[in-house]
């Protein structure tokens, strides 16, 4: 009755204190000694081998190449606003800029579109939840209804950008530019309230390149 | 390329703080380094590729925006992406999305095609045998099934899984001593009942 009391806590205190199945150290004290614990210690060591082969078999799964894609374009918007007194431009550029940014990468167009306020801008560092992404499904109303190609109406083409294509997967960006954005695009915008924030929301192509802007609040 | 290359020797904690700094090679070079293994975690707890897809870009969205503020301090960049992912994957299962039975042909597309065997008798007792042990991962109970991710197959120590989970150590060893029994079992009932296994569909627990 003892022994066997004392088996069992030696039983339990190794499992207990298990070590890592596959990595080296000395446990085969209590193994040596514990028929059962041995057994299925040694299950659990063919089983722990057939998890491992399996992993390497899975090994190669990975995110698909979009989702670098997106983030690599927030993650442009992101720096973009954060360093946006470094590179902000008159808005006498804006135009040739924006012809540039078109067939440039990703989100250069939009970074160029809220760095050419008509007042130089304080740096800043976008609050959490200012850059949003994602995928264009997710955004229930996108994509649904009314006759314009970007799916919803409020959705304005940027100059120069090509259109978006039957079943392109489209994403969705959200940011914030100074109202003064908004100029450019035949929105009339106050002196006063040129340089308050408003938040907006950009179309990328597929090939993360942005087609299109539409502001929350207008 | 060298400058790659460069990045590609950099710690984490090196590559973040550049990447901090505005420095995109830095943030892809972080991104390939950590990518897979969050996706195959998500993918593993969740059942769906579009699912893993979701939550793979809001982990290291979170770590564009700095949102969670990471210390290094209190762990290993790794670490917190998989706590992320991990709050992720848990709001994923608790909106109800998986709360059906999961078709495992429906689902079989996210899974590997394992690479053709010159003996096709080896080769299709080799795919069985990875395919009977997906399947038993995926019909574990949530808490023990993360255990397992974590620790067999994306293989991080205890003391990491322990952090990540956000349980002590010993949690986590009596947790994954009780899934490799939950697991045993299951590959046992279906070497067992394998003729009558037609249209096997495991249930998603959620518990």
């Amino acid at each position: 009755m003892e022994a066997a009391k004392v088996f069992d806590m030696n039983c339990q205190e190794f499992w207990n204190t298990m070590p890592e199945l596959g990595r080296h150290g000395d446990h085969s004290g209590h193994l040596r000694e514990c028929i059962a614990c041995a057994a299925l210690w040694e299950r659990q060591r063919s089983l722990t081998a057939g998890l491992r082969t399996a992993a390497s078999e899975w090994s190669y799964l990975q995110a698909p190449a979009r989702v670098e894609a997106r983030l690599t374009a927030a993650f442009r918007s992101h720096a973009g606003l954060a360093h946006g007194r470094e590179i902000a431009r008159p808005w006498h550029v804006w135009g040739p800029v924006a012809a540039w940014a078109a067939a440039a990468a990703a989100l250069v167009l939009l970074a160029m579109f809220l760095m050419s306020g008509g007042q130089p801008q304080l740096p800043r560092r976008s609050a959490p939840g200012t850059i949003e992404l994602a995928a264009a499904q997710a955004v229930p109303d996108f994509g649904v209804s009314g006759d314009s190609p970007y799916g919803d109406d409020d959705f304005i083409p940027l100059p120069n950008a090509a259109g978006i294509a039957p079943n392109e997967d489209v994403n969705l960006v959200r940011v914030e530019v100074p109202r003064s954005a908004m100029i450019e695009l035949g929105f009339a915008v106050s002196a006063e309230r040129a340089s308050e924030p408003v938040e907006a929301e950009v179309v990328l192509g597929a090939d993360g390149l942005a087609r299109a802007v539409r502001f929350l609040d207008e | 390329m060298k400058k790659i290359m460069t990045l590609g020797t950099e710690t984490d904690d090196e590559l973040l703080m550049r990447m901090r700094s505005g420095d995109e090679p830095a943030f892809v070079t972080l991104y390939r380094r950590r990518q897979a293994a969050i996706y195959r975690f998500a993918l593993h707890m969740s059942g769906s590729v579009t699912a893993a897809e979701d939550i793979t870009q809001e982990v290291f969205l979170a770590l564009i925006r700095d949102e969670c503020g990471f210390d290094p301090e209190r762990g290993t960049l790794s670490g917190y992406l998989f706590g992320i992912a991990r709050k992720l994957v848990l709001r994923y299962l608790e909106r109800g999305r998986s709360d059906v039975a999961l078709d495992v042909e429906g689902e079989s597309s996210a899974w590997p095609e394992l690479a053709v065997n010159d003996d096709p008798l080896l080769d299709l007792t080799h795919r069985e045998g990875i395919e009977a042990l997906r399947r038993a991962v995926s019909a574990l109970p949530r808490r023990y099934r993360e255990v397992v991710v974590l620790c067999d197959l994306e293989e991080v120590d205890y003391a990491a899984a322990a952090s990540i989970l956000g349980c002590p150590i010993g949690t986590v060893r009596s947790r994954l001593h009780r899934a490799r029994a939950l697991l045993l079992e299951k590959l046992h009932q279906e070497r067992n009942f394998r003729p009558a296994m037609g249209a096997w569909k495991p249930l998603r627990c959620l518990t």
